[in-house]
Parts: C-alpha cells; structure tokens; sequence
C-alpha cells in the first residue's frame, strides 16, 4: 500500500512538472510571438513620424497653397512663396525646430537633371533648397504638388508638378 | 497493478486536453495578431500623398477655361470628353498618370518591386489598369475616393516591396 501510495506521488509528481513546463514552453511562444513585431512597429512609427513632419512641413503656411490654386489640398507646396520665402531664409532660422537641417524640394515629372533654384531661373529648375545643412540622423520624404501662376499669350494659369519634399532631422536637436 | 494503469491513463486523457486547449487558443491568438499585421501594411501615408498630389497635376490637355488637372480630367474622361485639340480625355490621362507613376515609383533605383494603379468608374476600370513590376504579399498601399454628379470614382494605388 505503502509502494502504491509512493508511484501514486511520483506519478503526480511527473504530471504536474509536464503541465508546467508545458505551460512554460506555452508562454515563451506566446512571448516570442508578441514580441517578434517589436522592431517592425518601431520601424514603421519612426517612419510615420518622418512622414508627419515633412506633411507637417509642406502643410504649414509658409509652404502651402491655401485657396491661391483653387484646390485648398493637403500636400499642395507654392512654389512662388517658397522662392520668396528662401529670399528672407536668415529669418527663419530654427523656425522648423532646431533638429531640422535639410528642407528641399524636388520635381521628380517631369523628370530633368538637377537644377538649383534661383531667382534668376525659376521656374526652369527643378530642385528649390530652402535649408541646406549638414544630413544627418533621419531623413524623411513625401510627395506633394508643387505648384506655381504660369501665364501663356497674357493669360494667368495654375500649374502643378509632382515633386518630392525631402528632410532631414536630428531627434536629439529638436 | 490495474489501479495505477487506469489512474495514468486518465492523467494521459487530461494532459491531451490541456494541450488541444492551448494550442486551441494559441491557433485564435497567431490569427488575430497576423490579421492586425496585415492591416497596419496596407497603410501608407506615403502612397497617400502620391494619390493627392497626382491629382493636383496640371496635365497637357485643356478646355475652354484653362489646362485641365488630373482630378478634372477624369470627369472628362467620365463625360466622355476631348481636349481642345481633339485628343481624347482619357487617352491623355491614362499617359499623364502613366508617366508620373513610372517616375514617382522608379522600379529599377528603389526598394519597389512593382506597382498598380487602377480608376475606377462605379467599381468598373475607367482606364486600363496600369501594373509594372511584380506583384508580392508585401505592398503599401491606398484608395481615394470622390464623386461628381452622383458617380462615384476611386483610384487604388499599391506599391510592392
């Protein structure tokens, strides 16, 4: 009876070590599992993020259409204020946060080689530099539509491009 | 000799269904938690802002007031419509957004593995669908929707990594 009582406690014994390390083995999957996406969703936030400021960016004052083009969009950069805006750039200084320091504008169709905006060859360029700083930490870029008044035999005309507005950021300097 | 034979082997039929259980609500668990991935994919702010500023295009073809952008030029294309020089509506917007999706998406100097575009007209193509690349299970992507006299259009938009 003795020896019965004895496989009896043994046998338990047995039982309930399998059901925990199978609750164990359980658990770790479960964890690995939860955790496995971690990254990813880090990744895809900082990206987020980075895609907020530059439609933050082309959507703040200084860059936005307003109602000029009849559009009153989202993601819609004049071009006209922008040139007049990089006139008086000194000004803004820090004006985007201090972690920002690269803000450009490029004309990606139609597609041409690089031409730095002046005030002397707009509108036959494609890239507008608003800030050119040193690139570093996180670079961001985002479509918008670049547009600017064309005139043709005398009479005035929207024109939008598709462009890229492209920036660069250091979180630490914000 | 009997009792301890009996006694295991109800102890062998509760383990079997602690673990069915388990792996029961592990298999629920591995569902939701790939169903939610699947759908933070198919967000994209950047495939977005593509739709919108490509509809804010100014294209080559105009009417009577002026050079026409690309959102105008899909109700004339819907209305069956032609530019001022005779070429037909949605001729020139299958081209003009052609081009501007082969340069905003350039295939061969990005991650992009191919794209598709696709106007639809109440659910119908209103242009030949636009697809190059190849298509994968991983793609960001978007839909636009408006409407215009009571027709409702929608241009998808996915990019494949």
């Amino acid at each position: 009876m003795d020896k019965l009582g004895q496989v009896k406690i043994q046998q338990m014994a047995f039982m309930l070590l399998a059901v925990t390390l199978f609750f164990v083995l359980v658990g770790l999957f479960v964890l690995v599992i939860r955790f496995a996406g971690i990254g990813d969703a880090a990744t895809a936030l900082e990206e987020k993020n980075a895609l907020l400021l530059t439609t933050k960016i082309a959507n703040s004052p200084e860059f936005s259409c307003g109602d000029v083009y009849g559009t009153g969009s989202t993601n819609c950069v004049d071009g006209d204020k922008v040139m007049a805006l990089i006139q008086n750039i000194e000004g803004y200084a820090g004006f985007w946060g201090n972690g920002v320091s690269n803000i450009e504008i490029k004309k990606i169709y139609p597609n041409e080689e690089t031409n730095v905006c002046t005030i002397g060859n707009y509108p036959d360029c494609n890239t507008i530099r608003i800030i050119s700083g040193e690139v570093k930490g996180f670079s961001a870029e985002n479509f918008v539509s670049l547009c600017r008044k064309e005139s043709e035999e005398g009479e005035p005309y929207d024109k939008c491009e598709i462009a890229k507005i492209l920036i660069s950021y250091d979180e630490n300097n914000k | 000799m009997k009792i301890i034979n009996k006694s295991g082997q109800e102890e062998m039929i509760g383990f079997v269904m602690i673990v069915i259980l388990v792996a029961v609500i592990l298999l629920v668990f591995i569902g939701f938690s790939l169903r939610t991935s699947q759908t933070q994919d198919i967000e994209s702010y950047e495939v977005e802002s593509f739709i919108q500023a490509s509809l804010q295009h100014t294209t080559e073809c105009r009417d009577n007031f002026g050079y026409l952008s690309v959102d105008k030029l899909i109700f004339e294309c819907m209305n069956g419509g032609e530019c001022s020089d005779g070429e037909n509506a949605c001729e020139v917007l299958s081209n003009s957004l052609g081009e501007i999706t082969r340069e905003a998406w350039r295939i061969e100097n990005r991650p992009v593995e191919g794209y598709r575009l696709e106007v639809l007209l109440e659910g119908e193509p209103l242009i030949p669908e636009m697809f190059e690349g190849n298509e994968s299970n991983n793609y960001k992507g978007a839909v636009q929707d408006f409407s215009k006299g009571g027709n409702s259009i929608q241009i998808f938009f996915r990019a494949y990594y």
